[in-house]
């Protein structure tokens, strides 16, 4: 699997009379962890939305494919009425298969979605009702989703809002699977310590590029300006 | 097409001329009545569970108040008036896609916009009827209000047979997407689901089965249809699966027993008023059951 590289060209974002982004330029190499981090407002989901197609965007955002053109996307939360019936085979079942669900999931798809289950810790909670799980079982069910079928990109949005620690540490390990065979990642993080330890390259959005290159670089430059002040890097003066 | 109900329709009764059913179903419409009941009750049963799903239970109810517009509008055209389906299809197909075209570009919330809507075409179907009345004996405008299987005759199950054909084709492979869609707009978006374009379908579905249905069930009611047994289903059911397969029972039996029951005991009920009534009956049981058992409790959990 090669996952594949993206650029952003004089990108901007304007929503009525409030400019979001503005003359946003980066890339991303193939097979990559990328963190985009930044402030809240800062543009950061409109930025990836915008590379997923759904805002209306200036400028050009290229992403160059290989074989496989599969997004993973794991929006930030599961905003939805938890009383619906829908238990977490139905909505794996939604996503990845045409056959309406209420027919059942076919064989194969079966054996895809239990494995994926059983690496994020779910194992035999496919009969489970989605609304009814923990918020950080449903953030593992949401990124379990991304998993079917292999993508070559993965789009994370803040996945581990609500994990506790065994579950971050199980996505944290997906994802650094995913990006060691080849996968593109491109994931919106709040938590600075866990980006250095992670991320490949990085971006500081606010609005527009403030900060961007080699993630470890560009933290311990951020810190040494009082940029993240939660962060301790040996070399690095923190405010 | 005929011959297609005529089959079913001599075998049935055949069987009521030799006793093996009750002699009520030596009536044609009867028949006809029960016919329309296999169609109407797995179809509503089962897109309710998507308008459940997507809360659009107050769209289907403006949908239903403008074919009374729709009525009148054929009468005036100079429609038959026991069956202006042209003019009912065209309008409220007009009035639904409007209707959704309207929330997609404002940022008013879709329970206020429709309830502006349902009041708009409630207003112009009041006067359009009121104008048409003294052109139509408007008993005739009982039947589109309330249903009345009497009336029921081959035009109308061709115009249903080819709505459930249709609806079923365009339904069943777009299911999984609809209710992603539903879920979570832009994970649906990312999986290459046309998130608008199937909003406009889904519309299109729910009026022209609300049009399709409205000899059998009524205009005003047949919303309820579309809701009451799902929202029962609801009540017992934890999975999609179980969710839609409740679904299309308790509204198929809701139809028939509600055809059947008034002709049976010789109730003076309209056809449309006793199928909901038989679905609301079934819904208050439901939510018995789901109070009274904890397997079922859990289920609305």
């Amino acid at each position: 699997m090669q996952g594949p590289s993206i650029e952003f060209e004089h990108v901007g974002l304007t929503l009525g009379a409030t400019s979001i982004l503005e003359d946003i330029n980066f890339s991303i190499a193939a097979g990559s962890i990328h963190c985009i981090i930044g402030a809240n407002g800062g543009g950061k989901t409109s930025l990836v939305r915008s590379m997923l197609g759904q805002m209306p965007h200036s400028g050009r955002i290229a992403i160059h494919w290989h074989d496989n053109r599969v997004v993973g996307y794991v929006p930030q939360a599961l905003d939805f009425d938890k009383t619906l019936p829908v238990t977490v085979n139905d909505f794996m079942g939604m996503t990845c298969q045409r056959r309406p669900v209420f027919l059942g999931i076919s064989r194969a798809r079966r054996r895809e979605i239990d494995e994926v289950l059983d690496r994020m810790g779910l194992a035999g909670k496919g009969r489970y009702k989605l609304g009814n799980l923990s918020g950080g079982e449903r953030q593992r069910v949401l990124f379990a989703q991304a998993l079917i079928p292999e993508p070559a990109l993965l789009v994370l949005d803040e996945p581990m809002t609500g994990l506790d620690v065994g579950g971050r540490d199980l996505l944290v390990g997906s994802i650094v699977e995913f990006a060691g065979a080849g996968g593109t990642v491109v994931w919106i993080n709040h938590d600075i310590a866990q980006v250095n330890e992670i991320a490949d390259t990085l971006t500081y959005v606010d609005r527009k590029v403030r900060l961007q290159g080699n993630a470890r670089e560009v933290l311990r430059g951020g810190a040494a300006a009082g940029l993240f002040p939660s962060l301790e890097l040996a070399g690095a003066t923190t405010s | 097409m005929d011959w297609l109900y005529d089959i079913p329709r001599q075998y049935i009764i055949g069987l009521a001329d030799e006793g093996v059913i009750h002699y009520t179903f030596l009536y044609a419409f009867v028949v006809n009545g029960f016919l329309c009941a296999f169609v109407v009750g797995p179809l509503l049963g089962g897109i309710g569970t998507m308008v459940v799903i997507k809360r659009m239970a107050f769209f289907s109810q403006a949908v239903g108040h403008a074919a009374l517009t729709g009525v009148a509008i054929g009468v005036i055209l100079g429609e038959s008036y026991t069956a202006p389906y042209v003019s009912m299809f065209s309008f409220c197909i007009l009035f639904g896609l409007f209707l959704n075209f309207s929330k997609n570009h404002t940022k008013m919330s879709s329970d206020t916009l429709i309830g502006v809507f349902l009041s708009i075409s409630l207003a112009i179907g009041a006067t359009a009827l009121l104008w048409v009345s003294a052109r139509v004996n408007t008993h005739i405008l009982d039947t589109v209000m309330f249903g009345s299987i009497l009336t029921v005759n081959d035009t109308d199950m061709n115009v249903l047979l080819v709505t459930a054909v249709l609806t079923a084709l365009v339904a069943l492979p777009l299911y999984n997407q609809m209710l992603l869609a539903s879920l979570n707009p832009a994970l649906a978006h990312v999986r290459g689901i046309k998130v608008h374009l199937l909003e406009y379908v889904f519309v299109l579905l729910v009026t022209i089965l609300t049009v399709a249905c409205v000899k059998i069930v009524g205009a005003i009611l047949v919303e309820a249809l579309l809701l009451i047994p799902a929202a029962a289903a609801r009540n017992l059911n934890r999975s999609i699966r179980g969710f839609v397969i409740w679904s299309v029972i308790f509204s198929t039996a809701s139809c028939l027993i509600g055809i059947y029951a008034p002709m049976r005991w010789d109730l003076p009920v309209p056809s449309g008023g006793a199928i909901i009534l038989t679905a609301a009956s079934i819904f208050l049981l439901t939510m018995v059951i789901r109070m009274a058992v904890p397997r079922f409790r859990e289920a609305a959990l």
